[in-house]
């Protein structure tokens, strides 16, 4: 089962990769999303599938065979948090669009990018010398 | 000398508020406290002059052994009491000068802390404090020579000198680290003199320290700045140019003149380069029409004057040093403001224009005469006895002392016809023809140049007094041995009157052929203004340029190919490490069962993925994540995860309402590999390594036996000091309840960003309005009770989440997702039961909530998040379950933030 776990993670995550190279934007988001999918499933099988029950320990009973419950809380907290990165991303997505209607990845940053408002390339200051009466 | 330190600082720190509530009172108020320093100092004359000093001394880095240690001798008080002195009058003058400037509270706050950094660095004893109030001034005059930043001239003149004070002040840091490995010690007052000349290392030391001060004390070929810096407001040069910052080179090249002069290494550089320094600045001094501009270049000659009588090292020449340094001070002070206050009165600064202003403003005039004599050395001025005695110390040196006495006169000479240039052309002659008539300006403009420049003139008159009570000790302080002190103002016909009396005369000669001089000087300077100030622009530039190619080979502004590059490093370097590991990667070793749903839930998390990874369109791409999504959670039901499980369907089915809202506007999205043929190779070869990495890195992992006993550590202990049968629960509410802490404020502060970007364009004020999705009776009567259940079952789950599958996350997600129904079906205007309080707010409950969980340990003096547990009526209540409520809120309170502006048309 490790080994299946193992294979599907690393699938995923090339595809995620994939998406993340991608032209359009919108699939690089979907691409963080199912990166971010492969990593918890990595995660998770990292700590292995040993045990035939999940972790949970009652009164009076012997903690025999439980599932590793320490990677299931990391992967918890990892699953939330990636949900919120990924809205942001998201929103990111949203705005871009809004602005710039254009989600060529590698045009988004020409398109942003302004030099200082008073950087002039050429002369960037009379020389103080110069400028006496 | 601590407490006037802090005494300042505090000052400086409050000056802004100070002048809001005084406004035109805050000048004189905020000089109250310099004049104490400057009084305490006084008080301290008698005691230093008797050949003592005193030590203030506070632990600062004990492991490093820096301590700020403060010791006041003859030449720290010296200088302690003109930067408090001078300091007062400039405070005072700038509340005049500057008296309609809106920012005018930051200036005083500029200044004062300038003042701070400035004093520490004459007081500090110890090499690394000096160091870093030196560093200290380099920045606080940055601050001050950029006040008037809306000016691009004042930025880069600022820069220039941050840059050139700055470099030199690296120069220095290694210097003095040297000198401390050298003579094993960081205290001024400890430096041995044999064991510093005597190392290895002594070339290195002395030219790293030679760097910083020339930098900082603008020798050439570091002057640039200086002139430049006239950009700042006068008091600022005033301030600059007498007491502090330029002088700060100096007073360290006195300070150190004990420990690394004598040589003739040290006397060599210094006695060459000052009186370059000296002769250059005042050939460029006499060619500007602008008072200021010239008073700048004059500074820049004096500078040079003082570095070269270091460097004579004769008994007349460190007294002559001590003389100058105290003389300049007050003229050059008294002077600058004098000119701030012409230019005030008249609105120029041109001396062409200027003339005839005696009878107009006669104080500013008394006060200008006195320091323009005693800037041309005549007696019976301080100025005069510090230039007799600069001559005599340079004829005690024998024949190079004379060389250079010739460059001197001629030097000084020009320093004359500047000085009659400043004085009698401005104020003597008829009145010249100005845009507004001039008047005398207020007591508060004044009276600083006054006092300075009669102070000058009371000093030379009557110079026993300085003789015993200041210019002793300090000579003491900076000569290798003892040496006799003795201030006169007539010693009968000597070599160095007879200088004097040629100074004199070139002067004058220099005064009446102005304009002939200045057209030689012209001449020479247009050569050095093209080499000067001009290479420093072109160095600037070409530096950036370096600096943009550089950054540009990185920062190429490619999404894509950051991403590849990083990601086919991440995968080379893993793929690498198990190369080195020399562990086969198959090894079969104690692998669980293969089961049918996990399988099953693998291949729709697959093809899913898939799906979203090559097709084209928008719903198709987002049900394919979705499905991709569930068969994750299928799969985790199958390892035995539930609670994972469940987060993730909750999750899973979030994104899918985020997704097709957002994605409802954005075109159809073509088909992937749309990049070419040889991108697409690119791109698949890249995703198929760190597919392959993470493959062989998680099957390597799990081929080795799971080293330590923490799962069963957590088992074990979960529900006798946990109280929780759901041991995932246990671990994220208390064993780890920090780590969740930390990524429920993530997830806030996500979302606070996130919704940021999703609600751009609606007022922030405005109540969130907005149409619903979909408007239909029948929906809405049907949803109300859904909802109201779906929150009712998400508070269910938090409760039970201690003991059974569920918990804040699982809750807050649940409760999102009734929400979200409600908000589809009634609009982002919703104004109902928990909708009524901005989400905001719920986040900011949950974070108080998971913290003061927290906070109950600490009251009962445990550490931070330990859990307490109480049982009235025999129902198990701790704070763990106050934290798990704060996690409930804070997700939900995101997740519906995040909702609420995304969700309903904009009306």
């Amino acid at each position: 089962m490790e080994w299946i776990g193992a294979i599907t993670a690393g699938i995923m995550a090339a595809l995620g990769v994939w998406m993340m190279l991608d032209r359009h934007l919108m699939r690089v988001v979907l691409g963080i999303a199912v990166l971010g999918n492969a990593i918890n499933l990595g995660v998770l099988t990292a700590g292995r599938f040993a045990g035939s029950e999940a972790a949970f320990t009652f009164a009076g009973q012997q903690v025999l065979d439980s599932a590793n419950p320490l990677p299931q809380a990391l992967v918890l907290t990892a699953i939330v948090i990636g949900f919120a990165l990924f809205v942001f991303a998201l929103s990111v997505l949203k705005r871009t669009h809004e602005l710039h209607g254009d989600k060529d990845t590698d045009r988004v940053s020409q398109v942003t990018e302004r030099p200082a408002p008073d950087q002039d390339e050429e002369e960037p200051y009379p020389p103080a010398e110069d400028r006496k009466p | 000398m601590l407490i006037s330190l802090l005494g300042i600082f505090i000052n400086g720190l409050c000056a802004p508020f100070v002048w809001r509530l005084a406004h035109r009172h805050a000048g004189l108020l905020l000089a109250v406290v310099p004049a104490a320093s400057f009084i305490w100092f006084a008080l301290q004359v008698p005691e230093i002059s008797r050949g003592g000093a005193l030590f203030e001394s506070l632990a600062w880095v004990p492991a490093l052994n820096i301590t700020l240690g403060l010791r006041l001798d003859g030449l720290a008080l010296l200088f302690a009491l003109l930067i408090t002195g001078i300091g007062t009058l400039i405070v005072m003058y700038s509340g005049a000068y500057l008296r309609d400037h809106r920012q005018l509270g930051r200036f005083y706050a500029y200044l004062l802390i300038f003042m701070t950094a400035m004093l520490g660095l004459v007081l500090a004893d110890d090499l690394i404090a000096m160091f870093v109030f030196w560093e200290a001034t380099s920045i606080a005059s940055y601050l001050l020579i950029s006040f008037n930043h809306e000016k691009a001239e004042s930025r880069r003149a600022a820069l220039q000198a941050l840059l050139i004070t700055g470099g030199g002040g690296l120069a220095l840091l290694a210097g003095l680290v040297l000198l401390g490995i050298a003579t094993d010690t960081w205290q001024f007052s400890q430096l041995q003199s044999e064991m510093v000349q005597g190392h290895a290392l002594f070339p290195a030391i002395m030219v790293l320290v030679l760097i910083g001060c020339f930098t900082k004390s603008a020798q050439f070929p570091f002057h640039l700045w200086l002139p430049n810096a006239m950009n700042a407001p006068t008091p600022v040069s005033a301030y600059l140019h007498s007491a502090t910052m330029v002088k700060a080179g100096i007073y360290l090249l006195a300070r150190l003149n004990p420990t690394l002069g004598g040589g003739t290494g040290w006397s060599t550089v210094l006695i060459t380069l000052g009186a370059l320094t000296a002769l250059l600045g005042a050939v460029l001094a006499i060619r500007q029409y602008d008072l200021k501009r010239m008073l700048a270049y004059t500074t820049v000659t004096v500078l040079g004057q003082l570095t070269m009588l270091i460097g004579t090292n004769t008994s007349y020449g460190l007294q002559a040093f001590v003389l100058y340094l105290v003389a300049h001070s007050f003229y050059k002070g008294a002077l600058f403001m004098a000119v701030g206050a012409i230019d005030h009165a008249t609105g120029t600064r041109d001396i062409r224009r200027l003339s005839g202003l005696f009878t107009l403003m006669p104080l500013t005039g008394i006060a200008v005469g006195l320091a323009a004599f005693s800037n041309a050395g005549l007696p019976p001025f301080f100025g005069f006895i510090a230039k007799e005695f600069k001559y005599a110390g340079l004829i005690e040196m024998g024949s190079i002392g004379w060389t250079v006495t010739v460059v001197m006169i001629l030097t000084n000479a020009l320093l004359v016809a500047a000085a009659g240039l400043i004085f009698l052309k401005t104020f003597l002659g008829s009145p010249g023809k100005l845009s507004h008539s001039p008047h005398e300006v207020s007591p508060l403009m004044w009276i600083g140049p006054l006092l300075l420049a009669v102070g000058g003139f009371g000093l030379g008159a009557g110079n026993q007094w300085p003789e015993i009570w200041l210019v002793n000790t300090a000579v003491q302080a900076i000569a290798s041995e003892e040496v006799d002190v003795g201030l006169y103002l007539w010693g009968g016909i000597t070599p160095a009157v007879i200088a004097s009396a040629l100074t004199l005369g070139l002067g004058t000669v220099f005064y009446f052929k102005a304009d002939a001089v200045r057209a030689l000087a012209n001449r020479l300077g247009s050569i050095w203004t093209f080499s000067g100030d001009l290479l420093w622009d072109k160095l600037l530039k070409r530096l950036f340029r370096f600096a943009g190619a550089v950054a540009a080979l990185f920062q190429h502004g490619s999404l894509r190919l950051h991403m590849a590059l990083m990601t086919l490093v991440v995968s080379i370097c893993v793929l690498f490490g198990m190369l080195m590991m020399k562990t086969t990667p198959f090894d079969g070793h104690a692998l669980s069962e293969v089961s049918l749903p996990g399988v099953i839930g693998c291949l729709l998390a697959l093809g899913g993925a898939a799906g979203a990874a090559f097709m084209a369109g928008r719903l198709a791409l987002v049900a394919s994540l979705g499905a991709s999504g569930l068969g994750l959670a299928l799969f985790f039901v199958s390892i035995n995860a539930p609670d994972v499980a469940l987060t993730q369907l909750m999750v899973e089915t979030l994104t899918v309402v985020f997704l097709a809202m957002v994605l409802r506007r954005m075109p159809v999205v073509p088909a992937s590999g749309g990049s070419g043929a040889g991108a697409n190779i690119w791109h698949a070869a890249v995703a198929v390594v760190f597919g392959l990495a993470v493959t062989l890195l998680i099957m390597t992992a799990v081929s080795q036996p799971l080293p330590g006993d923490l799962a069963d550590w957590f088992l074990v202990n979960s529900l006798p000091s946990g109280y929780g049968s759901n041991v995932v629960n246990v671990i994220l509410v208390d064993f780890r309840a920090v780590d969740t802490l930390g990524e429920i404020l993530v997830v806030a502060i996500a979302a606070l960003a996130a919704s940021t970007l999703l609600g751009v364009g609606q007022p922030p004020t405005a109540k969130p309005r907005g149409l619903p999705e979909f408007s239909s009776l029948m929906l809405r009567q049907g949803m109300r009770p859904l909802a109201a259940i779906l929150f009712l079952v998400s508070l269910a789950i938090l409760w039970r989440g201690h003991n059974l599958p569920g918990g804040g996350f699982i809750g807050g997600l649940v409760a999102a997702t009734g929400f979200t129904l409600l908000i589809v079906t009634f609009g982002r205007g919703i104004q109902r039961g928990l909708a009524r309080i901005a989400p905001p707010t719920i986040i900011g409950l949950g974070l108080a909530c998971a913290v003061g969980a927290g906070l109950f340990g600490l009251a009962a003096e445990l550490s931070f998040m330990t859990g307490l547990w109480v049982a009235p009526f025999g129902v198990k209540l701790g704070t763990p379950l106050l934290f798990d409520l704060g996690v409930f809120l804070t997700v939900f309170g995101s997740v519906m933030h995040m909702l609420r502006n995304l969700i309903g048309r904009a009306v």
